[in-house]
C-alpha cells in the first residue's frame, strides 16, 4: 500500500507577489506624519498668542520671536546676572550630581532587595510609599534638611530619581529566570560570582528602564525645585525670573533649552545605550521593541 | 551486577503550594539505582515528581528525608553536582555560544587556552561547528539544547541528568536529537539519567525504564529493555515493549481508567 502522493499543485511562477509600498515611501509617510503633527502644535501655539493677545491684550510669546529672543541669549546676552549656558550648565551639574548618587545608591539598594527576600519585603512597602510623593513635595524636607541652596536642590533630585531606580532594579533581578541560577550554580559559581555574572546581566534591561525614568523624574523635579528653593542660577530660576520680571519671551526660550535637552538625552543617549544593550544581551527585536521609534 | 553509579534511598519531598497554601508531597520514599555507564529513562505523568527527584540529585532542593549517593558518597555534601541540562532553553542569552561554554570551565580554574579547546571539543562532539560566536537566540531550539548537552558535558562529570531536554522540540527535531543523544553517549560513556514524558522516546533511548507513579510520587515499575540499538520503532519487539508499558498504565485499550 503506498500512502505517498506526489503534489499536484501549480509551481510557484513568481509573478502574484502583492504590491507593497517599496521602503523609501513607507519611510517618507512615516517622516511626514510627524512633522505633521509637530507643525499642528505650531499652529496651535500661533493660535493661542492671538487669543490671548486679542482677549487679554497681553503679549503672548509666538515661536518666531521665542526663537529670536533664544537665538539672542545663545549669542551670550547676558540674563539674571549670567550667561544662558552659566545657567544651563549649573542646572546640569546639579541633575548630574543628584542622579548619579540615586544611580549608585539605587542600583545598590535595588540589587540588595532584589537578592534578600527578608530585606525586600521589610523595605519594599516603604518603596512604594516614596513613590507616591511627588517630587515637589519633598521642598519642605530639603529645606529643613539642608537650608536654601544646592544641596537642598540636589536632595530632591536624588530622592525622586531614587525611588524608580530601586523599583526596577529588584524587580529585574526578582524576575531572572531560575533557570539561569540554577545552571549556574550547577556549573560551580559561587553567590557572587552568580550575582555579578548572571543575575546582573540578566536584569539588565529593567534597571535601564529604571534609569530611565529616574533621569526623566530628576529633570522635571529639578526646574520645579530650582523655581522655589532660591538658588540664583539655573534653567528654573531663569524661568521663575522671567516671571517676575514679564520677560515671558526668555520663559519661552528657557522651555526650548529644557526640551532640546530632555530630547537629546532621552532620545539620543538612552536610546543607543538601550539599542547597544539589546543587542549585547542577545535579545531581538521582535521580542523587544523599542518603544517610539 | 555492574558498580552502582548512583543510589537513591527513601527520597521524600513535599512544598508548600502558594495558591492552595496546602503542603504538596511531591516524593514519598522513592528509591532508584543506576549503573556506571547505564542510560536510564524516567518516565511519568506531568506532575509525578520526574523533576523535583532530578533537581534533588542535582542538589538544586534538599531532600526532607532519605540519601542520595554518587559514586559510593553521599551527595551534596561535597565534590561536584552531576551534569544537567534542562527543558527550558538555560543558554545565557546575553553570551555567545563560545561565552557560555566558557562560563563553567573558567569557573573550573582552566586556563583561556584550554577553556577554547575543551569547548571546541564538545561543539564538535554535539555537530556545532561555525556558530561560536552566535547568540543563543540565533539558534534553533534543536541547536540550543544541543549547546545545552555540549556545556554540561565539558565540566566532565560522569552522570548526566536530563530533564525532558527535548520536550519543547517538534516531533522531527526531537527524533534527530534523541539518535544524536545515544551516539554522544556511545561516544561519551556517561551515565545518563534522562526524564521524558515520552514513553516511545522511552523505549527508543533507554537500557532501563523506570516507571513513576502520580500520589505518591516513587518509581513504581522496572523495565529491562533488553533489545539492540539501533532500534527502529516499528520493530516487533520494539512495539511489544511499548505496548506492554501501556497496558501495564491500563491505556492501551477502551475499558482503561480514562482522565479521572
Amino acid at each position: 500500500m503506498m500512502f505517498k502522493k506526489e503534489c499536484q499543485c501549480e509551481p510557484d511562477n513568481g509573478h502574484d507577489m502583492p504590491y507593497t509600498l517599496p521602503p523609501f515611501y513607507r519611510k517618507a509617510m512615516l517622516q511626514s506624519r510627524r512633522f505633521l503633527g509637530i507643525i499642528m502644535v505650531i499652529l496651535l501655539w500661533y493660535l493661542a498668542s492671538w487669543w490671548v493677545d486679542y482677549q487679554l491684550g497681553v503679549e503672548f510669546p509666538t515661536p518666531v520671536i521665542t526663537v529670536i529672543r533664544l537665538l539672542d541669549l545663545l549669542a551670550g546676552e547676558q540674563i539674571y546676572s549670567h550667561s544662558i549656558y552659566t545657567h544651563v550648565t549649573a542646572s546640569l551639574i546639579r541633575w548630574g550630581a543628584g542622579y548619579l548618587l540615586a544611580v549608585i545608591f539605587g542600583i545598590g539598594l535595588g540589587s540588595f532587595l532584589g537578592f534578600s527576600r527578608t530585606a525586600h519585603e521589610i523595605f519594599m512597602p516603604a518603596m512604594y510609599i516614596f513613590q507616591l510623593i511627588p517630587g515637589l513635595a519633598w521642598i519642605p524636607i530639603a529645606l529643613l534638611l539642608f537650608g536654601i541652596g544646592n544641596t537642598a536642590t540636589i536632595f530632591m533630585i536624588f530622592m525622586t530619581s531614587l525611588v524608580p531606580i530601586v523599583i526596577n532594579t529588584s524587580g529585574g533581578i526578582r524576575d531572572v529566570p531560575p533557570i539561569y541560577v540554577h545552571t549556574a550554580r550547577n556549573m560551580g559559581a559561587s553567590l557572587t560570582e552568580i550575582f555579578f555574572r548572571v543575575m546582573f546581566p540578566a536584569s539588565v534591561l529593567s534597571m535601564i528602564n529604571g534609569l530611565r525614568i529616574g533621569l526623566a523624574g530628576g529633570w522635571r523635579v529639578l526646574i520645579a525645585a530650582e523655581m522655589i528653593v532660591g538658588v540664583g542660577t539655573g534653567i528654573g530660576y531663569s524661568i521663575e525670573m522671567s516671571r517676575w520680571t514679564l520677560d515671558f519671551r526668555a520663559a519661552f526660550a528657557f522651555i526650548m533649552v529644557i526640551l532640546a535637552i530632555g530630547l537629546l538625552i532621552e532620545r539620543i543617549l538612552f536610546e543607543a545605550i538601550e539599542r547597544k544593550i539589546i543587542y549585547n544581551i542577545g535579545v531581538s527585536n521582535n521580542e523587544r521593541k523599542i518603544p517610539g521609534m | 551486577m555492574k558498580e552502582k553509579y548512583l543510589v537513591c534511598e527513601g527520597l521524600t519531598k513535599s512544598f508548600v503550594d502558594h495558591r492552595s497554601r496546602r503542603v504538596v508531597t511531591a516524593l514519598r520514599d522513592a528509591n532508584l539505582s543506576i549503573s556506571r555507564g547505564e542510560f536510564v529513562c524516567l518516565v511519568g505523568p506531568s506532575g509525578c515528581g520526574k523533576s523535583t527527584l532530578v533537581h534533588l540529585i542535582a542538589g538544586i532542593d534538599m531532600p526532607d528525608q532519605g540519601k542520595i549517593y554518587i559514586n559510593g558518597k553521599e551527595a551534596g555534601s561535597n565534590g561536584e553536582p552531576p551534569g544537567i541540562v534542562f527543558q527550558e532553553y538555560s543558554l545565557f542569552p546575553w553570551m555567545t555560544v563560545m561565552e557560555n561554554m566558557r562560563f563553567g570551565l573558567e569557573l573550573k580554574g582552566w586556563p583561556v587556552r584550554e577553556q577554547y579547546v575543551i569547548a571546541r571539543k564538545y561543539l564538535d562532539l554535539v555537530r556545532i561547528q561555525d556558530f561560536d560566536e552566535a547568540r543563543p537566540n540565533e539558534l534553533s531550539g534543536g541547536m540550543k539544547q544541543k549547546v545545552a548537552i555540549a556545556r554540561a558535558l565539558s565540566l566532565e562529570r560522569e552522570l548526566l541528568l536530563m530533564d525532558e531536554p527535548f520536550s519543547n522540540l517538534d516531533e522531527q527535531t526531537r527524533r534527530i536529537l534523541d539518535m544524536e543523544l545515544l551516539r554522544i553517549w556511545k561516544e561519551t560513556g556517561k551515565t545518563v539519567l534522562f526524564v521524558t514524558h515520552n514513553i516511545e522516546e522511552a523505549v527508543i533511548l533507554a537500557d532501563r525504564i523506570l516507571l513513576m507513579t502520580v500520589r505518591p510520587g516513587r518509581v513504581q515499575e522496572e523495565f529491562c529493555v533488553d533489545l539492540p540499538r539501533p532500534r527502529v520503532y516499528f520493530d516487533r519487539d520494539v512495539s511489544d515493549l511499548h505496548r506492554e508499558i501501556l497496558e501495564e498504565l491500563k491505556l492501551c485499550c477502551n475499558d482503561g481508567p480514562g482522565i479521572s
